[in-house]
């Protein structure tokens, strides 16, 4: 077991079922942030994504839980959690898309569980997945704007609003007989 | 003279079938709330129905036919109502029946489903054209089953097509219903009467929960009231149709009324038990149970009764 | 005039329309249908068209997505109507006012399309059947002075 070195610089020990984890992965890994008994949580370099799901998705036993998106300074930083089921651990690794093109590779053409995911992250938080099959818009009503993704920390969830739907209009002859 | 004796036959039909299918209808929700534990509505509810439905105003959807949409009510409760006064009038005086009436009995009694057809054809809704083909599925499945278990009753009495003609014959000769074939004719008749009424497992055309309703989504107001009137006065016209035919008619003694109110409270309490025990089939199950499963019980029933049983 | 209020009143058909709730409200609306409560003895069904209903209840706070869509099936009711507000949500969003995904609370959004219109408030989160049926018992109260 190697030790692997955080963002911040210390040191923490790769060991137990999640050291092993993680340890397989150490060439695509660039920082681990914990390595406990039942979860890990590391940085993965954003270019190697498709090839570091397609490895998690190959343990046994292994499970996409979900993934999240989250609006840091320098971009946005999506995070994919794995289930890994009769050890009971959670891994979470993540891969920053940063700024300004916010963007990362889909891995929904190898797992479909991603596709809604991550058409929910572009609408919401704006990162955009290439190669995504269905980039459709899942979440925002029909009369939302596009280019604006109310979940980013720049956007103030009164003063921002788009303007509401309008009042569908009058049918012109419906009524009495 | 003859033509006003015919109209007040016609609208004393009507008032009568109406208030005896009010009756049946309240039956039916009572016997339900009773199956369910409940207390079900007071005496005048379904009266209170159409009243409230008659006052409200009548919204026509601006892609639909107005014309289809606003005469198939119409047309669907004369139809019924005609049938009932047929019956009734071969019921209360056999004479005046003439061969060949339970054919056109039969027939009229095809209408109101067939302008449930039109009226949601013309409703331009795609809810509504789904239910109209579920409920052309429907008459194509259940009319040939209804009329087999009409034969039989037919064949026992006396191979006569007149109604008044089949009532004497069944009372001066025995009962149709008590015979196998009879028993059989009346299994299929009460299942192809379920689905004539549009009452579950057989009413996917009116399926609530599932199409909203199906046939009937755009009707409001007095066009409502007059499809929930010929529902009534089917509910009230059928049971007798199937007493006519199969269990004997009416004997003119005070026995014989007794035993008529009996018969038909039974017809109903079997159709709201039915109706309160089994889910809502798919429209292709109810095909496959109708062609495969009544239909061919329907042929047996003929071929005991032509053979004697 | 007595028999068209008398009618109204023994026989409300209930369409429900959920603008985004959480559901809770729903299932105290469908308790109402159980024997314990048992509105059927009132009357009252629950239709699947809003063309047959008396009475909108609407539960949920009205979502951006949703406003458009009450509005068109306020207009689909037969007048006269009426229209229940049920639960915290309904009356006037509640907590979630603020949220980015709101439209307008469900009694503005009906007003916009009809400013006579008789909206009822059913408060609770959710509110009880029993508050419900006093709602309801008070719908009977206003049909009387229609």
């Amino acid at each position: 077991m190697t030790d692997a070195v955080t963002t911040t610089g210390t040191q923490v020990p790769l060991k137990g079922f999640v050291g092993e984890v993680l340890a397989g992965l150490s060439d695509a890994v660039t920082a681990v942030e914990q390595c406990d008994e039942r979860r890990g949580m590391a940085r993965i370099d954003p270019e190697r994504v498709v090839e570091v799901a397609e490895r998690m998705f190959a343990l046994d036993g292994s499970r996409l839980a979900t993934c999240t998106g989250l609006d840091v300074r320098d971009g946005i930083d999506v995070l994919y959690h794995w289930a890994i089921e009769p050890p009971g651990v959670v891994i979470t690794l993540k891969a920053l898309a940063a700024g300004p093109d916010l963007t990362l590779d889909s891995i929904a053409n190898v797992l479909p569980a991603a596709n809604w995911i991550e058409r929910e992250m572009h609408d919401l938080l704006g990162a955009n997945f290439r190669n995504h099959p269905d980039m459709r818009r899942l979440i925002l009503d029909d009369s939302w704007p596009e280019g604006v993704h109310p979940l980013r920390k720049d956007f103030d969830q009164v003063r921002d609003r788009p303007p509401l739907p309008p009042v569908p209009p009058a049918p012109e002859q419906e009524g009495q007989v | 003279m003859k033509f006003l004796a015919i109209i007040g036959t016609y609208v004393a039909a009507g008032v009568g079938s109406l208030a005896i299918g009010m009756a049946a209808k309240w039956y039916d929700r009572k016997v339900t709330a009773m199956v369910q534990y409940r207390k079900g509505p007071p005496w005048y509810q379904p009266v209170a129905d159409v009243l409230k439905l008659f006052y409200k105003e009548t919204l026509m959807p601006s892609t639909a036919r107005g014309t289809g949409f606003l005469i198939a009510p119409a047309v669907g409760l004369a139809a019924a109502v005609l049938a009932a006064a047929m019956l009734w009038a071969a019921l209360l005086n056999p004479g005046v029946s003439f061969v060949g009436d339970l054919i056109v009995v039969v027939y009229l009694l095809v209408i109101p489903p067939l302008m449930t057809i039109l009226g949601a054809s013309a409703s331009g809704n795609p809810h509504a054209s789904l239910g109209a083909s579920r409920e052309m599925k429907l008459i194509l499945s259940y009319e040939l089953p209804l009329f087999l278990a009409l034969l039989v009753g037919v064949i026992h009495g006396g191979w006569k097509l007149g109604l008044g003609d089949m009532a004497t014959a069944q009372q001066a000769a025995g009962t149709a219903l008590y015979s196998l074939s009879g028993i059989l004719a009346m299994i299929v008749a009460i299942l192809a009467m379920q689905a004539k009424l549009g009452q579950v497992p057989f009413d996917q055309a009116e399926a609530e929960c599932e199409i909203m309703s199906g046939v009937y989504v755009e009707y409001s107001g007095p066009p409502l009231a007059l499809i929930l009137m010929g529902r009534a006065v089917l509910m009230a016209t059928l049971p007798l149709l199937l007493i006519v035919t199969l269990w004997g008619g009416l004997e003119p003694t005070g026995l014989g009324w007794l035993a008529f109110v009996g018969k038909f409270v039974l017809l109903l309490t079997l159709v709201t038990l039915i109706r309160n025990t089994n889910p809502r089939l798919r429209i292709d199950q109810t095909v496959k149970f109708f062609w495969w499963g009544l239909a061919p019980l329907g042929v047996l029933a003929v071929v005991l009764a032509a053979a004697g049983w | 005039m007595g028999l068209k209020n008398w009618a109204l009143r023994k026989s409300l058909w209930v369409y429900h329309a959920n603008t985004g709730a959480c559901n809770n409200c729903d299932i105290e609306v469908l308790d109402l249908l159980t024997p314990r409560f048992d509105v059927e003895r009132f009357g009252m069904l629950l239709v699947g068209s809003p063309r047959h209903a008396d009475v909108l209840a609407v539960t949920g706070v009205c979502t951006r997505q949703a406003q458009p869509r009450l509005q068109e099936c306020y207009r689909q009711m037969a007048k006269p109507c009426i229209v229940l507000a049920i639960g915290s949500c309904a009356n006037g969003q509640g907590i979630f006012a603020p949220a980015y995904h709101m439209g307008t609370p469900v009694d503005e959004t009906i007003r916009a399309v009809d400013p006579n219109a008789i909206i009822m408030y059913v408060p609770g989160c959710p509110p009880k059947p029993e508050a419900m049926i006093a709602a309801v018992a008070k719908a009977w109260e206003l049909i009387k002075t229609l």
